[in-house]
């Protein structure tokens, strides 16, 4: 058995546009399920509102598409209700760090056993391209065509700071490093966050010389950096590139959970 | 025993065991007797970090096969219309308990108010159709819960126990039940598809893990749960399975009392007025007053209306500007008298006889 | 096992002309019925998967697979081979 087993044959080609990263983020944590040997009886995939949270519905699993931005409460209790559940949440910027946000901390914060797999693209991209809290300074969208004047978020450090018990960044080129990231996702009891910065050539490529689905997986692979090198770099003082994608494991640890299964 | 209280027993009766909610008075006491009662009884409760969260998580419980319910207030029962909207579309059993108070906005915090009935009924959008109740007494605060859960899982809906600040905060001495009838929402047997619905309208319930694989989506869905957005024809039949199923068991699921229905003065009341209205009737026999008193509002029992033939004219008291008064206007021919009260407190016996007296000199 | 290209899922976005590591896939010139320009094959043979997967019973390299965002490239099994019956008439 494959990961390709774990989708809904009837229902693709599915709706994203030609090289949209969430693809390649749905075969990956695709593959870390089924690396896992979880039984898809038993596994629930929960999504808010978005392109990323169309992800559920293309897998022969258990899944609820629910309302902008509450993902994280819906699974919340799903697996409270039934810890047996092993319960995977598809999300992405808007929807995690924007409307979501204040669910996203708290889920951290309650280290409830739940894997987020975050399809980071910059943008909202169903909508048709309009600046989202992680849209980086400078960088062009609908409703920022001066460039983006906000600081972004940093996800990873949100979720660090609100007590998840495992967070990890890379890239949708990066595949094997995220199926393996998802896989110790699945494992740690708590909630794991994985960011994943995402390709939208559709919205984001365009207007931000990005144009070819190849030039972003070119981006991706150019611009990130290990956490270890970047640790090293600031640790001797060293200039840091200001468009670095930081990419690795940024904890990994054992506090207390919820939803666990005794 | 205290209403909110008696709410939360008349859940755990019913069967829930899943309890998320936010604290807002006055329906807290609710919360904290299932944080008191759930972990002793194998439940869950667990206090969200806001309203919206709560009935999310209360949806997601359901989807395991739960019963599951959360309790608010107005300005909760606001956060909580956009899910209630997916808990219609998805067709999720759950039960809100709103413990109204007054508005809008923060208004009266501690005082009563029954100005959030049109908002149960119309809050969410699209077009819809709900299941809500309103106790009037303690002892109904604990039988009209088991019933609210009953009908959720019933007709596969939210179902609403709409109560107001006086009788959630009421002690009374109450009578609980050695046995309750309990509805069990009917499994969705293999062979069918998810959304495929039987003549009631109500598909049987694919509960999570146990190899449905169901797709839930508040997106307009297919018989089999999988985004069909575009279809026109798809979607009303959709929208009008939904409204259906509730709608025609109007007369079925109609819960009301009839007091002296050869009236000519009838009262229609519902909740806290209700206590009231009894009072004046039962002070002034000579009248000739009569009382249709309404457990379950909504879906309207407009037919409840026709056991009074000889009513002159109808008299709606409500803790609001006539919310309820205008349904009943709609359906019959005689004028309907709105008897508002604003402020929080009871209607007094002495405003209802200026009513009637006023209604009588029409 | 043989690399085939699902025509009705591929999208036509090139990412697997970049991740294979033999430059197996070659950007498409020629437009499909859906108007989408899918990749061709230079010599698939080479694919360490098509070669090895049976020997170890398991998916070898398959980042291509993995990176498609449509779910669109996948292996084969290829019927066993059967000698060509010759006749050789005189």
């Amino acid at each position: 058995m494959s990961f390709a087993d774990w989708l809904r044959a009837d229902r693709l080609p599915h709706i994203w546009c030609s090289g949209c990263s969430n693809g390649t983020i749905l075969n990956c944590t695709l593959a870390a399920v089924e690396a896992e040997g979880w039984d898809p009886d038993r596994t629930v995939f929960v999504s808010g509102i978005g392109c990323s949270s169309r992800a559920p519905g293309y897998i022969s699993t258990d899944s609820l598409h629910t309302t902008h931005g509450r993902a994280l409460a819906f699974a919340t209790g799903v697996k409270l209700a039934d810890p047996s559940l092993n319960v995977v949440v598809f999300t992405g910027d808007g929807d995690l760090a924007a409307i979501g946000g204040n669910h996203f901390i708290h889920a951290c914060r309650r280290n409830i056993d739940l894997t987020v797999v975050c399809m980071n693209n910059l943008i909202y991209g169903m909508t048709g391209g309009q600046g989202s809290p992680t849209t980086p300074i400078g960088a062009l969208s609908t409703t920022t065509p001066y460039g983006a004047s906000e600081p972004a978020f940093d996800l990873v450090a949100l979720a660090v700071a609100a007590g998840a018990n495992h967070v990890a960044r890379w890239t949708a080129y990066h595949v094997r490093e995220l199926e393996r990231a998802v896989q110790t996702g699945l494992e740690t009891p708590g909630l794991s966050f994985i960011e994943v910065r995402a390709g939208c050539p559709t919205n984001y490529g365009r207007k931000n010389r990005l144009r070819e689905v190849t030039d972003l997986a070119e981006y991706f692979r150019t611009k990130s950096m290990l956490k270890a090198k970047f640790d090293r770099l600031v640790a001797e003082g060293r200039p840091v590139p200001s468009d670095a994608i930081v990419v690795g494991e940024f904890v990994r640890r054992s506090n207390p959970a919820m939803g666990v299964v005794p | 025993m205290q209403g909110n209280t008696a709410s939360a027993e008349g859940a755990i009766a019913a069967g829930c065991r899943f309890f998320g909610g936010y604290p807002i008075t006055p329906s807290t006491e609710v919360a904290e007797a299932m944080a008191r009662r759930m972990p002793k009884i194998g439940g869950v409760f667990v206090q969200m970090e806001d309203e919206i969260a709560s009935i999310a998580a209360v949806i997601g419980a359901s989807w395991t096969g739960k019963k599951a319910m959360t309790s608010t207030s107005g300005p909760g029962f606001s956060l909580m219309l956009e899910n209630i909207g997916f808990a219609l579309m998805t067709e999720t059993p759950l039960v809100i308990v709103n413990v109204q108070r007054g508005g809008p906005s923060t208004g009266q915090p501690t005082m009563s108010a029954q100005g959030d009935m049109l908002q149960c009924r119309f809050g969410s959008h699209g077009d819809m159709a709900v299941i809500a109740l309103a106790p009037d007494s303690v002892q109904e605060m604990y039988d009209l819960t088991v019933k609210a859960f009953n009908l959720a899982e019933r007709f596969r809906c939210p179902a609403f126990l709409m109560a107001d600040e006086i009788i959630g905060h009421m002690r009374e001495r109450i009578e609980l039940p050695d046995h309750v009838d309990v509805v069990d929402r009917r499994p969705l047997e293999s062979g069918h598809l998810p959304y495929e619905a039987g003549e009631d309208g109500v598909p049987g319930f694919p509960v999570f893990g146990t190899g449905h694989r169901v797709h839930v989506t508040g997106l307009t869905h297919d018989e089999r749960g999988y985004p069909v957005t575009t279809d026109p024809v798809l979607h009303e039949a959709l929208v009008r399975r939904l409204v259906g199923k509730v709608e025609n068991a109007r007369r079925e699921i109609a819960d009301y009392r009839v007091t002296n229905p050869d009236a000519e003065v009838v009262f229609v009341c519902y909740g806290s007025p209700a206590r009231a209205v009894q009072q004046v009737v039962a002070d002034h026999p000579d009248l000739g007053l009569g009382i249709l008193r309404l457990r379950l509002v909504w879906p309207f029992p407009e037919h409840a209306l026709a056991e009074f033939p000889n009513a002159r004219v109808f008299l709606v008291p409500e803790q609001n500007l006539g919310q309820v008064a205008r349904e009943v206007e709609r359906h019959v021919l005689v004028p309907v008298v709105s008897v508002p009260k604003l402020g929080g407190e009871l209607h007094t016996p002495a405003e209802l006889l200026r009513a009637i007296e006023e209604a009588r000199s029409r | 096992m043989k690399l085939v290209i699902d025509e009705n899922r591929c999208k036509g976005c090139n990412l697997c002309t970049l991740v294979c590591p033999y430059r197996i896939f070659r950007p498409g010139t020629r437009a499909n019925r859906k108007g989408v320009l899918v990749p061709e094959l230079d010599r698939p043979e080479r694919c360490t998967n098509c070669r090895l997967q049976g020997l170890y019973g398991r998916t070898l390299c398959g980042v291509c697979q993995l990176t498609c965002p449509d779910q669109a490239i996948g292996w084969v099994r290829e019927r066993p081979y059967e000698p060509a019956k010759i006749e050789v008439e005189y």
